[in-house]
């Protein structure tokens, strides 16, 4: 059973000095967080900000003056007129005493163990801990335990700083993991062959694993975490919008952690999203704009693909435009999307997207949940004016499409499940988009543009948020930002300027999106700007 | 080694000055036998659960021991701080708390099985595997163990022909270590099932395991349910 | 008296009746002068009731020796109000008796299950508590059983339940049987084991009195602490006060064990000099051999020598004075042909097999002391080892949540300090010194 400790707002300041310098905090914050607010940290396991605090990894243990006992800061709250030292010799000695506790059963593991580089215990004991270790026993050896889903226990490494218990217990509310036995005995462990199977939200308890006891079998033995880049980002495969970082290296995604934010998702991701992010790496990309005319394709460059398609439309002249965009891409580019229809003539633009039965709640957070709706964007498609077509799999709806004989104008959707030479009729088929398909053979321009991995951009979650993410990855070949192609022929049909960056391209979406009014990247930051007008997405 | 001058009346403990019989130190009239359902509430939790007659398939729960747990449950403000003693109920029939029985706990106190079986394997006294008729549980901490107690737990290991902690072949015995069992003034104190053995002597072991295993013949009932000794 | 020896240097007050079977029963303790107190206190108020207590001086009897009154002054002032009834109060009395080498609060159940009863009622009545649970540990089976029957016949007599002896108060009272942990005597471990869960204890603040079993205000009280409260409400503090010391009144029930010739219980006043509790109340030690160590307070204070026991007095500032504690006075007593080291090792394995596991420095360290010490009962350890067992459980020392790590700390230390050589004999010639 553990304390909650919660910080309080208010006008209650409470002044206290930490290791020489004064600060002051709302009443009711613990001498933990306050010391975090100075810019320093105290070493500790089992304290999490989204979790209680049970203090029993004894890490963080401070040295208050007047107290012949040292406190745990993780749940002792400041009083006014303390005087902590975080860093004084008792504070020291007793860290490197505990730091020798971990460290007498813990396996060398460290070559071969993917916390390598982002281990807490490593970092402290590096900086706190003793040189030499005096246990001359036998270590306990517990093996290796698949608690099912995508988590691998190594019991030797586990500190037993019951995070993960914890995490099962109060933000899933499924206590799936338990510690069994007690004393030297103890580890982890779940209900016999039950595992983490029922569990939806599992992976956050590798996140918070504070060592190399919780791993995600997904990740096992890809990469070094300091050969990681993190990129921050949004989750692509719901409409919750939940704030990830893309881990990247050598051009590729390796993984998804989530980025705190206490408005979307806290501390956590869901594993359906977590799981989904191969589709980034896929190979199969459109690398060059491709001219098909004549009954022969030819790749070009880009100066060369707008001069001929500028130069086709202008042959065109007035026609009526019909427009499918995929929800998987960002503002600037259906806001792009969706001006150069109206500068063709008008027309519908229509979008398909997955849906799932249920949402799969977060019970003990709230407002989280892995949405209905399986894409990003579909609310900044809606306030765009586009209309969601076709089944729950994101397929059909496309009828009147095929059959139109003005311009189509399709962005991002590979049209999978539709038969070979989509659109037969059309004046001009012209396709922006990551990949290809049997589909869009006969489109007369297929232009390769980046997915939201590979540009800076916003999405609109489901509760009519505007997040930012920012490129984590290279696109292939010559693919571009959407928003500056369609900008770029734009400016060439009417002689002006297109953007020429995402900020500028956001810009013109606010301009036209009544609820993004006042919003500009500064005012959106990387934690998102809540929009105006809530436009409830059917299906959420 | 050193020898306690106590006289050993052979039934349990030392009744030093006192004119007692077996029956008036143990309570045993005064408790009289306590019905199977439970009885009264405030006492609805209290009783051995360790008994020599077990039934591993026995249902969680039916008749009197249903009135029981339904007893137990009015005692306090949650379901869960009733797990302990629904898990004794569980244990006194069935012998041992299994898989299947953490499960059906959890599913009668609407706790998840992982956390009952959290709670099951913190405490000693639940058997996590089957064990013999008779749980020997010799005490072999400071107090017995200054009087000679790992002594008798040899001889008990010896007379029953058991390793530690295994059941001997004929399901009649498991001896195994157990801490202060807080009768530090009648060493060596043995526990066997729900009784409580004092003053046992490493001479006395035989003659214990032999009426033992000559199912309980000629020994005072302990106080248990009906029909337990 | 004590039980099963009496002597006449005791002060039966609580074990007046050990040894006599008629005390169970209900009509047996009133005719014993019982249940007059619990009258007398339902005519006072509650914060008198406290006051008397504070007046008597009574310490915890449990091993921590704190000030009774003072504890119960903690609890929030509630009568049957609205507020009360939101926020129920509970006593609890630990009854889950797991110290080494003490067996007091066994005998208070099974002789005077009734004196418990009533010290609980008065206690529930003082502080405002409607249900008093005794968590009895799970291998009391028998005591348990004759609590359990004192506490039906309470119900039946009008003791205990909705109207408690006709003063149309409510107090329940459930016996609780435990599991086998010895850590379930803490007594925030107590609280978390009541709760149906692992018996793991809590941090401190916030304390029992504000949050304590299922988040409600709640007072802890040991079987023998609660059971002198009857006496010392029948006849007024000050009474109490006639024995023992200033910092340490009254009597306990101290409960002998080891190579003496008489073990078992004996009230005795506080401040009774160890060497006559040894050479007189006990008849002496076994074959009158030589005294080497004592152990004045149950396994988790230091030990102390055969001479430093000599100059001893048992209570609470005599025991420090004299280098231990007195704990919960469980006096076990070693001669000659004790082996220390074994011995220690046997309690460090004890601590290590009990040990929650919640806090690394306890899980790992109890377990690592006593591989240490069985390499060096086995002849394979060195005299770094020695250094180290003292530093280690000087790390133990005041990092925990709960002080069963402290607990480790006292006989390693000590039996390093004052029985040095028996360790390096085994050290340094594989020589073990003494046979038990």
């Amino acid at each position: 059973m553990a304390a909650k400790t919660t910080k309080v707002d208010g006008p209650d300041g409470v002044t206290l000095t930490i290791d020489g310098q004064e600060v002051t905090v709302p009443r009711g914050t613990t001498l933990l967080q306050a010391v975090q607010g100075t810019g320093t940290e105290v070493p500790h396991y089992c304290y999490h900000p989204g979790l209680s605090s049970p203090a029993q990894c004894r890490l963080c243990l401070v040295e208050v003056e007047g107290d012949p006992k040292l406190l745990p800061s993780c749940t002792t709250t400041v009083a006014e007129g303390q005087v902590v030292h975080t860093e004084s010799e008792n504070a020291m000695r007793m860290r490197r005493g505990v730091l020798e506790f971990y460290l007498l059963n813990h396996p060398l593991d460290c070559p071969i163990c993917d916390q390598c580089g982002e281990c807490d215990l490593q970092d402290h004991v590096f900086a706190e801990g003793r040189e030499h270790g005096r246990g001359r026993d036998a270590k306990r050896v517990l093996g290796r335990d698949d608690f099912g889903g995508d988590v691998l226990f190594y019991g030797d490494r586990c500190v037993m700083c019951t995070r993960c218990v914890r995490f099962m217990e109060e933000v899933e509310e499924k206590p799936l993991l338990t510690v069994v036995e007690r004393g030297s005995r103890a580890v982890i462990d779940t209900f016999f062959e039950q595992g983490l199977d029922q569990a939806e939200w599992a992976g956050n308890v590798v996140d918070i694993c504070p060592v190399g006891a919780l791993v995600s079998k997904d990740f096992l033995y890809k990469a070094r975490a300091w050969d990681l880049d993190h990129t921050p980002s949004i989750c692509p495969n719901c409409s919750q919008g939940c704030n990830i970082e893309l881990h990247t290296r050598d051009n590729l995604v390796h993984r998804m952690k989530p980025r705190t934010n206490p408005d979307v998702n806290g501390h956590w991701i869901c594993d359906y999203g977590r799981g989904r992010y191969e589709w980034l790496n896929r190979g199969d990309r459109l690398e060059a704009p491709v001219m098909h005319a004549g009954g022969r394709k030819t790749a070009m460059g880009w100066t060369a693909a707008l001069e001929a398609l500028t130069a086709r439309i202008d042959a065109l002249g007035e026609s009526s435009v019909k427009a499918v965009v995929s929800p998987f891409w960002s503002n600037e580019d259906l806001g792009a999307v969706s001006r150069l229809t109206q500068a063709l003539g008008g027309g519908a633009v229509v979008f398909r997207s997955p849906r799932a039965d249920e949402e799969v709640e977060l019970r003990g957070y709230e407002g989280l949940a892995r949405r209905k709706a399986l894409a990003p964007n579909e609310q900044g498609a809606e306030l765009l004016g586009c209309e969601r077509v076709g089944d729950d799999a994101g397929r059909g709806g496309l009828d009147d499409l095929a059959e139109h004989d003005g311009v189509v104008l399709i962005l991002g959707d590979a049209l999978d499940d539709q038969p070979e030479g989509f659109a037969p009729n059309a004046a001009l088929l012209l396709y922006l988009g990551a990949y290809t398909s049997s589909a869009l053979a006969s489109a007369e321009f297929q232009l390769p543009v980046t997915t939201f991995a590979e540009q800076e951009g916003t999405f609109t979650n489901h509760a009519g948020r505007v997040q930012r993410f920012w490129p984590a990855l290279s696109g292939p070949g010559t693919a571009r930002p959407a928003w500056l192609v369609l900008g770029a022929l734009l400016g060439a049909l009417q002689n002006e300027e297109g953007p020429s960056s995402a900020e500028q391209a956001f810009g013109l979406v606010a301009n036209s999106v009544e609820s993004y009014r006042g919003l500009d990247y500064e005012t959106i930051g990387a934690q998102g700007g809540p929009s105006g007008a809530l436009v409830p997405v059917a299906g959420d | 080694m050193s020898k306690i001058p106590f006289k050993n009346p052979g039934w349990a403990g030392n009744v030093g000055e006192y004119n007692l019989s077996e029956e008036q130190v143990r309570g045993i009239d005064f408790v009289g036998v306590r019905p199977l359902e439970g009885g009264h509430a405030a006492g609805s939790a209290t009783y051995p659960y360790m008994l020599e007659e077990k039934d591993p398939e026995g249902p969680l729960f039916e008749g009197p021991y249903r009135a029981r747990f339904e007893k137990i449950l009015t005692r306090y403000p949650t379901k869960r701080a009733a797990l302990l003693p629904v898990l004794n109920l569980a244990q006194e029939i069935r012998g041992h708390v299994s898989p299947q029985t953490m499960d059906r706990v959890g599913e009668l106190l609407e706790l998840s099985s992982a956390y009952v079986r959290g709670v099951a394997t913190f405490y000693t006294m639940y058997n996590k595997r089957p064990v013999g008729r008779h749980l020997v549980q010799v005490c072999t901490n400071i107090s017995c163990n200054l009087c000679g107690a790992e002594d008798v737990l040899k001889a008990f290991l010896y007379h029953t022909n058991t390793e530690i902690g295994a059941t001997s072949l004929d399901g009649a015995f498991t001896v195994i270590e157990a801490e202060c069992l807080a009768g530090c003034g009648f060493p060596t104190c043995v526990q066997i099932n729900s009784r409580y053995y004092e003053n046992v002597t490493v001479d006395e072991v035989p003659r214990i395991v032999a009426q033992l295993r000559d199912k309980g013949a000629g020994l005072a009932h302990s106080t248990g349910p009906e029909g337990e000794g | 008296m004590g039980y099963p020896y009496s002597h006449e240097k005791e002060v039966p007050i609580l074990s007046k009746y050990f040894g006599d079977p008629e005390a169970r029963t209900l009509n047996g303790w009133k005719e014993r002068g019982g249940y007059e107190a619990l009258k007398k206190a339902l005519d006072m108020r509650p914060e008198d009731v406290v006051e008397i207590v504070k007046a008597s001086g009574l310490r915890g009897r449990g091993g921590a020796g704190f000030p009774t009154g003072l504890k119960w002054s903690f609890m929030p002032k509630a009568k049957a109000s609205a507020k009360a009834k939101a926020k129920p109060h509970y006593l609890l009395c630990n009854a889950d008796e797991s110290e080494p080498g003490t067996f007091k609060d066994r005998e208070l159940l099974r002789w005077v299950p009734h004196q418990l009863i009533e010290g609980c009622l008065i206690g529930a009545h003082a502080m405002g508590a409607q249900h008093v649970y005794i968590y009895c540990r799970g291998e009391f089976f028998e005591a348990t059983q004759v609590l359990a029957k004192a506490v039906e016949d309470g119900y039946e007599g009008g003791i205990i339940g909705d109207d408690v002896l006709g003063s149309g108060e409510k107090i329940d009272v459930t016996v609780f049987a435990g599991a086998g942990a010895y850590i379930c005597g803490e007594e925030t471990g107590l609280m978390n084991s009541l709760e149906g869960r692992r018996g793991e204890p809590r941090v401190k603040p916030p304390f029992p009195a504000a949050v304590g079993v299922f988040g409600m205000p709640t007072t802890i009280n040991n079987v023998e602490t609660l059971a002198a409260i009857p006496h010392i409400v029948a006849n007024g503090g000050e009474w109490y006060r006639q024995w023992g010391s200033e910092k340490s009144p009254g009597t306990k029930l101290f409960c002998v064990s080891g190579h003496v010739k008489r073990p078992g219980n004996y009230e005795l006043p506080l401040g009774f000099p160890l060497k006559d509790l040894i050479y007189d109340v006990c008849g002496g030690m076994i074959e009158d051999r030589a005294l080497k160590a004592v152990i004045p307070g149950g396994s988790s204070v230091p030990l102390l020598s055969a001479e430093e026991a000599m100059g001893c007095a048992l209570c609470y500032e005599g025991v420090v004075e004299a280098g231990s504690m007195l704990g919960c006075a469980s006096v076990i007593v070693m001669d000659e042909t004790t082996d220390i080291v074994h011995q220690v090792m046997r309690m460090a394995s004890f601590y290590s097999h009990e040990s929650c596991g919640q806090c690394t420095p306890c899980r790992e360290g109890t377990a690592w002391v006593t591989t240490i010490l069985q390499r060096i009962e086995n002849g394979r350890g060195t005299e770094d080892d020695l250094d180290t067992l003292v530093e280690v459980t000087e790390q133990m020392t005041g990092t925990t949540i709960c002080v069963l790590s402290d607990s480790v700390a006292a006989p390693v230390q000590s039996s390093i300090e004052k029985f040095r050589d028996e360790y390096l004999a085994l050290i340094r010639r594989g020589e073990r010194v003494g046979a038990v």
